[in-house]
């Protein structure tokens, strides 16, 4: 006879980074091994307290072995997936079932080539599907900051949002960074100074994208059990989601301003007896800043097209009504593809945050990606 | 100094059709043949009925404009001469939400319109033929 799935509560002990910078001169695995070794140190584990392991980025089982975790009892490599949303929920998944009881996700990134060297002819960017891009070259489409463009545009058109709320966007994300040891960019910005910076592809600017730079995030998943033992007080995982309505190619979407995150939305409160209304923190990808407003709107967190207004009244900002990518956000911070808004929601849940500290902290969302697909988690202090 | 290479295009037998079709300035779009539903990207089942049964065929080129945005930077070095450029995803009009992404012609960013009838017509890219989309009036003619 078959022994029956569990399903345990999961809870986040442990989260770490690597030394995230400009071109580190570091491979994965350093970035892997730095992050594990935080993490594990922020827990209170050991590395033989680990007997799962999932990574978009390297390889999990390299990872796995050369940080001398136990023989792994589930691993998994994630391919082009909606960031880190998706080791996570696999992570907890695989704990919630019993089958691992310890698990570190990870999400290793490297610098992506400059557009000067792309330019040069120097590096091209890969694709999904490599197949497609004969529907996308010609046309002179090779970069995310295009499709994004094209999101960003059709969005403007249907909602109430404007360029100026973008640029407010981008100043209440900076004004965040500041209070922020770990990030980048720690200069004070304008909205005169996002506004006077030139296009990438219009309506989208550099500043409306995330830093580019090298990063390795991890976050160690276990069960509620083993949680209250630990140095940290425990993060709980109240829902998740992990949605796809689309294939890869943003450009056929039939619809931009309602993509997966609407679905990834509906499975996360389908999933949870907490409302919209409940939450404290919000976490929500900035890989480009317009992907924030739909995950602001498909949560229910903003009504649809209000995003932008919403933000402009500084309702995102320190002491707004809901404060949003309170470390600030990628575009400071640096990609680190959506482990950022996961690791910051814990540490506003353990209250650890200081000056950006949001009192009263006890529900946080984070979210990531947007078009074809998507995914969100919901963490609760208690 | 020389002009650079186009970027690569990959050549598959399952795509052949739109570059045999271009070439004789003639739009093809995968369609079933069980159902009638358009599919482009092209694949090889339709996801309305699940029939393997596709074929491409002739649509008419008109459309209208669903999205846009003006490139600045050049991301190839085939295209560092051409910025700014306009990229647009256009909505065909057999089928509603049938996008092909494609250029815009004859227009400047400032007179794009969502929704604006634009017509095909066809741009060399290297040694091929692609089709690209020029804005035209409501009656039709060339705007």
């Amino acid at each position: 006879m078959a022994i029956t799935t569990k399903n345990r509560r999961v809870a986040i002990v442990g989260v770490g980074y690597s030394n995230v910078g400009r071109n580190t001169g570091l491979t994965e695995r350093h970035h892997a091994a730095q992050a594990a070794n935080a993490a594990l140190a922020d827990a209170g584990l050991t590395a033989k307290d680990i007997d799962g392991v999932g990574s978009w980025g390297g390889d999990a089982v390299d990872f796995g072995y050369m940080m001398g975790f136990q023989d792994l009892r589930w691993e998994l490599n994630v391919g082009v997936s909606p960031a880190f949303i998706a080791p996570a929920y696999h992570a907890a998944q695989a704990v919630a079932a019993g089958h691992a009881d310890c698990v570190m996700a990870f999400r290793i990134m490297m610098q992506q080539p400059s557009s000067a060297k792309l330019a040069a002819g120097g590096a091209m960017l890969g694709a999904p599907s490599m197949s497609d891009t004969v529907f996308q070259y010609p046309y002179g489409n090779f970069s995310p900051t295009q499709w994004a463009g094209l999101l960003m545009n059709r969005y403007l058109h249907e909602s109430d949002s404007t360029e100026e709320h973008f640029a407010k966007f981008a100043v209440s994300q900076r004004n965040w960074a500041l209070l922020n040891d770990n990030a980048l960019q720690r200069t004070p910005l304008t909205e005169e100074q996002f506004l006077s910076t030139p296009y990438i592809t219009k309506p989208l600017r550099i500043l409306d994208c995330d830093y580019p730079c090298d990063s390795g995030s991890a976050v160690i998943f276990t069960t509620e059990e083993r949680a209250r033992d630990l140095r940290q007080p425990a993060v709980f995982v109240d829902s998740s989601s992990l949605c796809s309505i689309h294939d890869m190619n943003f450009e056929a979407l039939p619809d931009m301003v309602r993509t997966a995150p609407v679905k990834a939305s509906k499975e996360l409160w389908a999933r949870t007896d907490l409302k919209p209304s409940d939450v404290s923190t919000a976490h929500l990808y900035d890989g480009f800043s317009v992907i924030t407003f739909q995950w602001l709107e498909a949560l229910g967190l903003v009504p649809q097209g209000q995003a932008g207004p919403f933000v402009a009244e500084g309702n995102t900002s320190l002491g707004g009504s809901l404060p949003v990518n309170t470390d600030g956000g990628a575009i400071n911070v640096g990609r680190r593809h959506g482990a950022n808004f996961c690791i910051e929601a814990v540490k506003q849940l353990r209250g650890e945050c200081g000056e950006r500290q949001v009192a009263g902290a006890d529900v946080s969302v984070w979210a990531n990606a947007v078009g074809p697909f998507a995914g969100a988690m919901l963490l609760t202090k208690s | 100094m020389s002009q650079p290479a186009p970027p690569p295009i990959i050549e598959d037998p399952f795509t052949l059709y739109f570059w045999e079709g271009s070439a004789a300035h003639q739009l093809l779009i995968m369609r079933c043949q069980s159902c009638g539903t358009w599919i482009h990207l092209p694949k090889p089942v339709c996801r309305n009925c699940q029939s393997m049964d596709v074929k491409p065929e002739p649509v008419s080129g008109k459309g209208t404009v669903y999205s846009f945005t003006e490139t600045y930077k050049a991301f190839h070095p085939y295209f560092v001469d051409k910025v700014p450029y306009l990229i647009a995803v256009i909505e065909l009009a057999e089928q509603p939400h049938l996008h092909f992404q494609s250029n815009l012609v004859g227009v400047t960013e400032a007179d794009v319109e969502f929704g604006m009838p634009v017509q095909v017509e066809w741009a060399e890219f290297g040694d091929k033929t692609i089709p690209v989309f020029r804005p035209v009036t409501r009656e039709g003619t060339v705007a």
